[in-house]
């Protein structure tokens, strides 16, 4: 019996080496270990052999059948990854042909840039409040110290409903509104549709602004500095400059307008900045005694900055858009840049 | 306003570098516009002496002069004017000057004869003047001096920005006083003494004032005598760098005084006023004059203005009349220097469409103190270069002189608004500095009095920020103030927008952004319900096309799909969250509602390659609109709408519920042409203030499946008519609890149906939770459905 199984291990052996084909493999696997193969046939013969032997042989067949397991286990996987290789070569793609790219949608520029800005003050606090776009006079002028015949009222081109009801020209009224409802702490940023009656490369009808408010027992000038100062420096980066220097506006005392290291030139000058160095960015103040009285609140107590930033200006300084009138113009070529 | 640098100098000593200065300006408040350095593009020009002229050889045009610039000898220049004699000085450019422009000189032969430079024009060397022949100099200039420093051309013009709060800012005196403040220096005003001749001014005229609320004060002085000519050349030159013309010495002097003192002034000539005396009064309605803009004005029985005992001849505070101007035949003049009030001048300005020096400084409050001032000042300057007589005494009626406030600041006031402690010293020191009357003072306040000039404060944080200025807000430290909690949340929805509005952006979309204006015709060509026609409407619109505020997104939508398949876009695919408006009745405010509104045309899927492009269809926009619906956490119902925007048959209402949510299809092929497009277009709105009603709660766990699916189609014929839909819904509802989804894959028409028949081929797709299941199993799910089918819709196996 011995001599038997090692023959069949060599006449197997030599079959799978000579195999071309997965099928002949499987074959030749069905021939000898298969449940009516050679080595079941043979083993059948145990029952002739001494028991003393027994022990021995069937430890034998046993390593015979793990060779020719072995050997077809071998030339399964070589003969597979020859196939593998032959399909695969058949299967090769030309890496420079186009892919199909998922189509893409774009957030317009204004909501991109309003987001991240309303990110950068939620940080700190503050939290969105609106309004309506169609206003009262009252919430728009007059509450804050912007009454009737106030000069400050001739760069706001307004556009009327109505006696009494205009179109926002800016996002300043809904600090009212916030204030008319909540004691301090208040801590606000109001983004949101503005218009003005004014159309030229740099001015559109509808714009975007976006106010901020933050009034408690004890803010201050210094307060507002370091929270517009920290704004800048995360959209635009560390390394721009930050200038505060006084103006005038009729809902804050003192006020100012904070300018910018130019964002084209760095501060060495270009037409941009018109050689200045610095590009205007925001207005804000310490909020006017007159606005906290039409709010209700005391100005002993309290008091509080406001701040407000056209969106459109920094987000064409941001992209170098060149005139405001590609934001409302609603061109896929240009929206989809972005 | 146009500051002159040497001529601020007048008042104030400037000793640091422009540069500085315009930073220090800044940081005072006055915005600096520009700065110029003039005659930067003037360079070797000289003041030249014409030593001799003669007539050239070949050219009758032409002299050819021997002109002195100063050098061993006359240069030989040719010149086409016809203007100098022997003896004149003029401004000449030599071999290798540059002129504005450009404009270089250079040897060269006219007809014959060596010209060795140019004489000039005033225009030539960059003067406003536009006057024929050359610019002929005063006889004491000296030859070969640049013409730069001759005629004060090298001189630097900082353009401020004065702020609405600033009226004293709008004046030489005003800069240089704040300039004074900051650099510590001293402020000089220009010391007048008046002689004064003749009969007094009250035996000769008089002055009536009619409304003094609009007039507070007028004061009057008359000059007798007057020769009217052209002033020299120093004051020629301040005009020209403050960016003015000079006309003639009358109203150059009061030019001046007005830009030194920021107090307008006016010059009638006497002769013309009917019966010698001053009315101020209000106009009657449409009483007409003549400004000196040369225009003919009818006025309103609201604006003041300044008349003789017939007619208006000044309308106060904005412009002059052109009847009593002063010119060449005027010897006697009437000066007027007053104030009016600013409301009155600014209604009146606006009323006219006319701004002027005048207005713009009246408007924002001139100084009641500065108009006694620049009055003498003027009438002294007048005497001076007209050799004008003045009369003795002044007209001044003031009936109720102007009160300054008092102001008190506590000091601890300054460090709590500003968060920096500023020494009482200094606080008190950088109030006084400004010209401010310190009252009184003690360890914790001061109170001052304020000048009348400063009509921009009122009360303790005025001052705080006077001391802010002087202190210069560099100086202010930076702090970050700590978060803080607000018992109200102002916008509840804002994230949810910012979600849904990404979402879309995440399903292709890309985010538009119209106008809120729309207009009737745009409506109109949308086709919008007539509901939709009734639109808040602006008094002042910018133009037709922005009369009315949207009621809708669509006809904008429709217009940006438009206008992009006709830029060649490929594809279209956009939205818009936005407000739309509607008039309210009973409201102070009219209605604002928010929707979002989407736009697909063009191609759905690009050419590839290995595909073809494929165009969007209604099911893409259905498919967009139930895409949101699930946002939202709704389902939706479509029906067919009547929306004449839509074509019929591809238009839907969604409902949800009672609640008509939106409307969607494809854009009528009349409405898409009256938009200038002939190409599909499919355009959804749908009502976002609802859809934000709706919050979806947080999603509940289902079981995973564990066992397979079995899938299995189904094929039936149906008539025509029977929406596909229906039969999606039938076979759900009977296809029993393993029945986890149907689909359609298929549906076909053709002979082979049969006429007015379709197959439409189902894909049910079974699955359990507990075992594998068997085709026995699902085989009777089937049987069940196609029984249904057969039964409601006699449909047929196929
Ligand atoms: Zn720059």
């Amino acid at each position: 019996m011995k001599e038997q199984l090692e023959a069949l291990q060599a006449e197997a052996l030599d079959t799978i080496a000579a195999a071309a084909d997965l099928d002949t493999v499987e074959a030749a696997r069905v021939k000898y270990l298969g449940r009516k193969g050679a080595v079941t046939e043979i083993l059948r013969g145990l029952g002739k052999v001494s028991a003393e032997e027994r022990p021995a042989m069937g430890q034998l067949s046993n390593v015979v059948k793990a060779a020719i397991g072995e050997a077809l286990d071998s030339r399964k996987t070589a003969l597979s990854s020859v196939a593998d290789a032959a399909r695969e070569a058949s299967e090769a793609v030309d890496l420079s042909l186009p892919g199909r790219r998922p189509s893409q949608g774009h957030l317009h520029m204004v909501n991109q840039v309003t987001e991240e800005i309303i990110d950068i003050f939620a940080g700190l606090g503050f939290q969105v409040a609106v309004g309506p776009d169609i206003e009262t006079e009252y919430y728009n002028f007059d509450s804050l110290n912007t009454p009737a015949d106030h000069p400050a009222r001739d760069s706001h081109d307004t556009f009327f409903v109505k006696p009494g009801v205009v179109l926002r020209t800016h996002t300043s009224p809904v600090q009212m509104r916030v204030m008319e409802q909540v004691k301090p702490p208040v801590a606000v940023l109001a983004p949101g549709r503005v218009y003005r009656v004014d159309y030229d490369a740099s001015h559109s009808p509808m714009f975007n602004q976006i106010e901020g408010l933050l009034v408690d027992e004890d803010v201050t000038f210094a307060d507002l500095k370091g929270t517009l100062m920290h704004f800048v420096h995360q959209l635009f980066g560390k390394e721009t400059k930050v200038r505060f220097r006084p103006h005038f506006f009729p809902f804050t005392e003192p006020s100012a307008e904070m300018d910018i290291s130019c964002t084209v030139c760095g501060g060495n000058g270009c037409r941009l900045c018109k050689n200045s160095g610095w590009l205007e960015a925001l207005g804000c103040g310490m909020v006017h005694p007159e606005v906290f009285r039409h709010a209700g609140y005391d100005y002993e107590k309290y008091s509080g900055f406001a701040f407000g930033l056209g969106i459109d200006r920094i987000a064409m300084l941001r992209h170098a858009v060149p005139s405001i009138n590609h934001l409302y113009d609603n061109d896929l070529r240009f929206l989809e840049q972005f | 306003m146009r500051i002159s640098l040497s001529w601020l100098q007048e008042y104030v000593d400037i000793d640091v570098t422009v540069e500085e200065l315009a930073h220090q300006m800044t940081m005072l408040g006055l915005e600096i516009e520009s700065i110029e350095q003039l005659g930067e593009d003037v360079q070797e020009v000289y003041v030249g002496q014409i030593v001799a002229i003669e007539p050239h050889p070949d050219a009758d045009k032409i002299v050819v002069c021997q002109t002195d610039v100063g050098g061993d000898a006359p240069l030989q220049i040719c010149c086409g004017a016809k203007n100098m004699k022997v003896g004149d000085k003029v401004p000449t450019a030599v071999v290798g000057a540059t002129l504005p422009g450009g404009f270089a000189i250079a040897r060269r032969k006219m007809r014959g004869v060596e010209s060795q430079g140019m004489m000039c024009a005033a225009q030539e060397i960059g003067l406003a003047d536009e006057t024929d022949g050359l610019l002929i100099l005063e006889e004491d200039a000296t030859v070969g001096e640049d013409i730069r420093v001759h005629l004060g051309l090298d001189d630097v013009v900082l353009e401020i920005e004065v702020t609405p709060n600033r009226a004293d800012w709008a004046s030489m005196i005003g800069v240089a006083r704040e300039l004074a403040a900051c650099y510590g220096k001293e402020l000089r005003i220009p010391e007048v003494a008046l002689v004064e001749q003749g009969p007094a001014i009250e035996t000769v005229t008089s002055v009536t004032v009619e409304d003094t609320e609009r007039c507070p004060r007028y004061m009057g002085r008359l000059l007798h005598d007057v020769q009217v000519g052209p002033s020299p050349e120093w004051l020629c030159n301040y005009l020209i760098a403050a960016g003015q013309r000079p006309i003639n010495n009358i109203v150059d002097v009061t030019n001046f005084v007005l830009l030194e003192t920021g107090q307008p002034l006016h010059a009638f000539d006497f002769e013309k006023l009917a019966e010698k005396r001053i009315v101020v009064r209000t106009a009657t309605q449409d009483e007409p004059i003549n400004t000196l803009d040369g225009e003919a004005r009818k006025l309103s029985d609201d604006m003041l203005v300044i008349a003789d005992a017939k007619v208006p001849q000044c309308v106060a505070g904005v412009m002059g009349g052109a009847d009593s101007e002063v010119g060449e035949g005027t010897t006697t003049i009437f000066l007027e220097s007053a104030f009016f009030h600013p409301a009155s001048v600014r209604k009146t300005s606006r009323g006219l469409g006319l701004i002027s020096e005048s207005s713009q400084r009246f408007q924002r409050g001139a100084d009641p103190e500065m108009a006694a001032y620049a009055l003498d000042r003027a009438a002294q300057m007048i005497q001076e270069l007209a050799s004008a007589k003045i009369a003795e005494g002044v007209i001044d009626a003031y009936p109720e002189p102007f009160v300054p406030r008092e102001v008190t600041l506590p000091y601890a006031r300054t460090l709590r608004l500003l968060g920096v402690d500023i020494a009482p010293e200094q606080q008190r020191a950088i109030i006084e500095s400004l010209g401010f009357e310190m009252l009184h003072h003690d360890d914790t306040a001061m109170k001052v009095e304020v000048p009348l000039r400063r009509h921009d404060v009122s009360m303790e944080a005025d001052l705080i920020e006077e001391i802010a200025r002087l202190y210069n807000f560099d100086n202010i430290p930076v702090s970050l103030p700590r978060a803080r909690k607000c018992e109200k949340v102002f916008a509840p929805n804002e994230q949810r927008i910012r979600a849904f509005r990404h979402y879309l952006v995440s399903l292709g979309l890309t985010e538009l952004y119209n106008w809120s204006f729309s207009n009737d015709d745009e409506v109109q060509r949308a086709a919008l319900p007539a509901s939709y026609r009734t639109m808040v409407v602006l008094e002042n619109p910018l133009s037709e096309k922005q009369a009315t505020m949207r009621s809708s997104i669509i006809p904008a939508l429709i217009g940006n799909g438009a206008r992009n398949l006709n830029y060649g876009v490929t594809s279209v695919r956009g939205f818009e969250l936005g407000p739309v408006f509607a008039p309210s009745d009973g409201d102070e405010l009219p209605t604002q509602g928010n929707r979002v509104a989407l736009v697909l045309a063009g191609e759905m899927e690009g050419a590839h390659w290995s595909r073809s492009a494929r165009a969007v269809d209604f099911y893409d926009m259905k498919g967009l609109v139930e895409s949101v619906l699930e946002h939202f956490g709704v389902v939706g119902k479509l029906e067919e709408s009547d929306w004449e925007t839509f074509q019929g048959g591809q238009r839907a209402a969604v409902r949800v519920g009672k609640h008509v949510v939106g409307t969607f299809g494809r854009v009528a092929s009349a409405v898409a042409r009256a938009f200038e497009c002939d190409r599909p277009l499919y355009v959804a709105e749908l009502d976002l203030d609802w859809l934000l009603t709706k919050r979806p709660g947080a999603t509940q766990f289902q079981t995973v499946p564990t066992f397979p699916p079995s899938a299995r189609d189904l094929a039936v014929v149906v008539d025509s008519v029977v929406p596909a839909g229906e039969l999606l819904e039938k076979a759900a509802q009977s296809g029993g609890k393993l029945l986890r989804s149907v689909d359609i894959f298929d549906i076909f028409e053709g002979e082979q149906v049969g006429v007015g028949k379709k197959s439409v081929a189902l894909n049910l797709v079974f699955q359990s939770d507990e075992r594998t299941l068997t085709d026995k199993d699902t085989q009777k799910a089937v049987d069940k459905v196609l029984k249904r089918l057969k039964h409601e819709y006699k449909a047929e196996l196929r």
